[in-house]
């Protein structure tokens, strides 16, 4: 009876196994496919169908509709698009491209495709840079998280960064008339909004004490780094005396120009453009789907109420800002990498980035070759971004830096100074200690 | 064995019809659930995580993995948390469930009605709605209890507080959600008991001239107690593990201080994607699940079977 | 004498009354918000002196919620997998309880113990290997595979659920219809099922909600998006870029709650009228 039970604790223990080490039907990271020697211009995949997964409103249906029509013109084989909602994704996309049957092309958060490069779940696409960049030189911003060790494994879909998008009229009602360039001008400017507008809730500039994004800017332009990597090994460096510095310049800032009430919140619990709408902010600092959210958030305001320009730096002329944004990656198991391919081409040549994800859509494209070719029409509530993106970092490429994220660690880490809970030592120690645990 | 003619054998003796009633749910439990936790099982003494799913390869830890586990503060400290966030959990629902069940017989039927409406209102929210509402109701600036709160001029001005940010505020939030929902399950099953008390119990106790609350006390709750014990467990399993709730109003900040067990496991599940360590602190969570609550089973088990 | 006869009939007292009325108002306040919110503008909803009664009554809202792209397609995938998940649940659970409350046989606390330890793992460790399983069985993508993995979610209650109804009916009930010559199945079908039919209703209640709340399974097994159930429908209107729009979002939270209101209400009357017959018959 005993080694009747033993037998078959040790058979379902086998069986446990093959199942977890079977879903990679034993060809390592390798793809079961065959692979091109170089992206062909035309293929004869008629009858076949390319998956494509694009997160809840990153690309809009005619940007997808033009790069799957000149897909098919080329290939025959027709688009399966499926629009994935954000919450859950990890999961989504960890399990999905871990079956036999993933989707072919996904698309993926800058921040978050160093965690699925390095472990194995994207085609290695180094061989065809050539052929996808078609002469374009990418922003780095968006190439190197995708960069582990040198293998390529994600192409720049477009980008996002953040600037300042203030309202016209009350800057004109305190009397400034020309956008600051200078941190000296800036604050200047910001003394008078808050002259001008007495009232406790109103915030000159509103900045959420858990707005992150806006955190790394000071510790940037200050010289620190939010993470180091040194023989292979990734520390968290938030406790640096540069780092440091830009965490208190951080706090002087935020408690300066923002309402205390903004402290401890975040900037989507209230959204920082309801604030801005209602006129209790004279400025904020968000990606440019801001524009739309105040739009629709106040239906009085036009486009022409609103101007951005990047934020004056205290050491540089413009703050690094963090350049996130969306890159396509193929799955290492996908059956048709030849079509993956010739799609992913399509979708960031410079035809569709500048007249549909720039011209349809607004969003920065993604190389420099291209920026440049949109610069003259960009009108006032564009400007500030793409002047902003001239000095753009992006997060440390780490598998890890996906959980930083994911368990809030940055948000603690600034709200707790803002509000004085912790001193910038002290919250960057407890911010270190997690996140070296983290990043690797 | 000896074979008994049909008739002659105990209907509570036979043999053959409760295999083939236990088979079907046998079989699916079977397929669909005991192979999954064999898996996780074996998951638990592996390292096993993204990569893994990816390549297969992974490789055993064995037992170091939950000696980790139960080295770590951030471990324990999330179970201790866990244990007395439970603990106001079930008292506060089970308090306020069976107050309400007695509630309902002391009132007249139309008011009862009204009572049981709302309760199947609060009961029937999908708790992705519920969570989506307490967001919207608490939220800091807009949200109409910041204001409500600030109108009673007794905490001074809430408006801008954010419930997220603060530990006891956002576990308060938590509890309001979690209690909210839970009270109506536990009021109309207990009150569903309740009606079932026998009317002449009640009247020789009354005509013994006992009072009220004692009445109360020595005939309606020793009836309710299998009742009241069941929702009670039943209570302390989903509250352990409640986890939609605090991920939605909290995600477990500020700085960790309202993760609990489930938010922990979450993290390290999902976030992390460390399948083999999440694997293993879910066997730790119901494992200790199992000891606290192994009282109560054995007595849950053996009330009611007393005929058999 | 009057004294008497108001206790004995029970009738209602007016601090009670009371206590109702404030309990009901505290109770009901949530989901009032969400209906209030749900036909407010979007611009008036977001106000930092709220309006507690809908001034300006608008569907608008209603109107996003429903043309927001999958509701009809996402509505159809939660009903189909709901009821499908209901029924099995519920008939498996129903089954499986009668053996262990009404038969005696060894094994059978081992059985409800290892069923009652099943439902204390969280189930944020088993999605995955369940995922796993369901990959190599050709199950994910499909709604059996959905039932399924809310089968397994919730037949472990149903059986404890229905079991405490079938212990609350006397022994002598099956003693007395074999008497009479009813077969087994007879005493199962005729006599004991329709007398647990609370429990199954509260038991097909339970089983409704965790199927139709369910965000996290639906949206890891499921592939095509117009086989995805309400809750990824319902998680489309918080976007992270371009912001929350709280109107649609109370009027979605409505659209999606409003099935479950409706299956309680039916559901509720059975559940109390049940309970009270089954008491008269016990």
């Amino acid at each position: 009876m005993r080694k009747n039970a033993r037998a078959a604790a040790i058979a379902t223990a086998g069986v446990a196994a093959l199942l977890l080490a079977g879903c990679s039907t034993g060809t390592g990271t390798g793809t079961t496919a065959a692979l091109p020697d170089g992206i062909p211009d035309t293929v004869e995949a008629d009858g076949d169908t390319l998956t494509v997964w694009v997160m809840q409103d990153d690309y809009n249906d005619e940007t997808l509709a033009a790069i799957n029509e000149r897909f098919t013109e080329r290939t025959g084989a027709e688009v399966d698009v499926q629009i994935q909602q954000w919450d859950g994704i990890t999961t989504k996309l960890s399990t999905a491209l871990a079956t036999t049957t993933p989707p072919d092309v996904v698309d993926i958060g800058n921040t978050q495709v160093a965690g699925y490069a390095a472990n194995g779940a994207l085609l290695d696409i180094t061989d065809y840079r050539d052929d996808l960049a078609q002469d374009q030189t990418w922003l780095s911003g968006l190439e190197e998280p995708a960069t582990v060790d040198g293998t390529l494994y994600g192409i720049p879909g477009f980008a996002g960064n953040r600037a300042v998008i203030y309202n016209k009229t009350l800057w004109a009602d305190a009397g400034i008339t020309e956008v600051p360039i200078t941190w000296e001008e800036l604050t200047a400017d910001l003394d008078a909004l808050a002259a001008a507008n007495p009232a406790p809730d109103f915030s000159p500039l509103y900045l959420p004490g858990q707005h992150w994004y806006v955190g790394l800017q000071f510790m940037w332009d200050h010289g620190g780094e939010i993470a180091a990597l040194e023989d292979g090994e990734w520390s968290s460096t938030a406790g640096s005396d540069a780092s440091l510095e830009g965490i208190e310049a951080w706090k002087e800032f935020q408690n300066a120009y923002s309402a205390e009430s903004s402290r401890t919140v975040s900037a989507d619990k209230p959204e920082q453009e309801q604030i801005f709408a209602d006129g209790k902010a004279g400025a904020i600092i968000a990606t440019n789907g801001a524009i739309n959210a105040i739009l629709n958030a106040n239906p009085e305001l036009t486009e022409a109420d609103l101007g951005t320009f990047a934020l004056p730096g205290q050491i540089d002329d413009t703050q690094p800002v963090m350049l996130g944004g969306s890159v396509w990656g193929i799955a290492a198991k996908s059956a048709h990498p030849d079509l993956a391919l010739i799609w992913t081409q399509i979708a960031v040549s410079s035809d569709i980035q500048v007249d549909f994800v720039f011209g349809g859509q607004g969003l920065m494209p993604n190389s420099e070759e291209n920026i440049a070719a949109v610069a003259g029409d960009l009108g006032e509530t564009k400007i500030g971004f793409f002047d902003a993106a001239l000095n753009s970092r992006a997060t440390p490429a780490s598998p890890g830096w996906t959980e930083v994220e994911g368990a809030n660690l940055l948000q603690d880490l600034f709200s707790t100074v803002a509000s004085g809970a912790a001193t910038p030592e002290e919250a960057a120690a407890t911010y270190d200690s997690k996140a070296d645990e983290a990043l690797n | 064995m000896t074979t008994r003619p049909r008739t002659g054998r105990a209907f509570a003796e036979r043999r053959l019809p409760p295999v083939l009633l236990m088979a079907p749910a046998g079989l699916v439990l079977a397929a669909v659930t005991f192979v999954p936790l064999v898996v996780m099982v074996f998951m638990a003494f592996t390292d096993y995580d993204q990569r893994s799913l990816f390549t297969g390869e992974f490789s055993f830890v064995g037992v170091q993995q939950f000696a980790d586990i139960l080295t770590d503060g951030d471990f324990w400290a999330a179970f201790f948390r866990t244990i007395w966030f439970t603990a106001a959990l079930v008292i506060g629902s089970i308090v306020i469930g069976v107050a309400i069940s007695h509630l309902m017989t002391k009132l007249g039927g139309g008011m009862r009605t009204v009572v049981t409406v709302v309760l199947v209102f609060a009961w029937a929210m999908p708790n992705v709605a519920a969570s989506l509402v307490w967001n919207w109701m608490f939220q800091p600036g807009y949200g109409v209890v910041n204001w409500l709160l600030t109108q009673l001029r007794v905490f001074g001005d809430m408006t801008a507080t954010d419930w997220g940010a603060n530990t006891g505020l956002a576990f308060t939030s938590i509890w309001l959600l979690v209690v909210w929902q839970a009270v109506p399950f536990i009021a109309l099953t207990t009150y569903a008991a309740e009606t079932q008390v026998g009317p002449e119990y009640i009247e020789a106790a009354r005509l013994d001239g006992a009072s009220e609350p004692r009445i109360y006390r020595t005939v309606t709750l020793p009836f309710l107690k299998p009742t009241i014990l069941l929702v009670t467990i039943l209570s302390v399993i989903w509250d352990f593990n409640v986890f939609n709730q605090i991920w939605l109003v909290s995600k477990g900040g500020p700085d960790g201080s309202t993760s609990t067990l489930g938010v922990f496991t979450y993290i390290t599940a999902f976030v992390g994607l460390d399948l083999g360590t999440g694997a293993a602190l879910a066997l730790i969570t119901a494992l200790l699940l199992a000891a606290i609550t192994s009282v109560y089973i054995r007595h849950l088990i053996r009330s009611g079977e007393d005929d058999l | 004498m009057s004294v008497v006869r108001r206790r004995r009939l029970g009738r209602p007292s007016s601090v009670a009354t009371v206590i109702a009325i404030v309990f009901c108002a505290v109770w009901a306040f949530p989901t009032y918000w969400m209906v209030k919110t749900a036909f407010t503008p979007r611009p008036d909803a977001l106000s930092s002196t709220p309006t507690f009664l809908p001034l300006n009554p608008t569907l608008e809202n209603f109107e996003t919620a429903i043309f927001q792209a999958g509701f009809f397609d996402n509505l159809r995938s939660s009903l189909i997998v709901t009821v499908g998940a209901v029924v099995f649940a519920v008939l498996l659970g129903l089954f499986a309880a009668a053996a262990l409350s009404r038969f005696r046989f060894g094994g059978r606390r081992t059985i409800l113990v290892i069923v009652l330890l099943i439902q204390m793992i969280p189930g944020a460790a088993t999605l995955i290997p369940q995922y796993l399983v369901f990959n190599e069985a050709g199950l994910l993508g499909t709604y059996a595979g959905l039932i399924l993995a809310y089968v397994s979610m919730t037949l472990p209650f149903s059986i404890w659920m229905m079991r405490s109804f079938f212990l609350a009916l006397p022994a002598e009930l099956e003693e007395a219809a074999q008497l009479d010559g009813a077969s087994t199945w007879q005493v199962l079908t005729r006599i004991l099922f329709p007398l647990v039919l609370p429990g199954v209703i509260a038991t097909s209640v339970f089983t409704f909600i965790n199927a139709w709340n369910d965000y996290l399974i639906a949206y890891t097994f499921m592939k095509d998006q117009s086989m995805y159930t309400l809750p990824v429908w319902l998680a489309s209107f918080t976007s992270p870029l371009t912001g929350t729009d709280v109107s649609g979002q109370m009027a979605a939270s409505v659209l999606f709650s409003l099935p479950v209101v409706v299956f309680f209400v039916l559901l509720q009357r059975k559940l109390v009228t049940g309970m009270s017959a089954g008491a008269v018959k016990g």
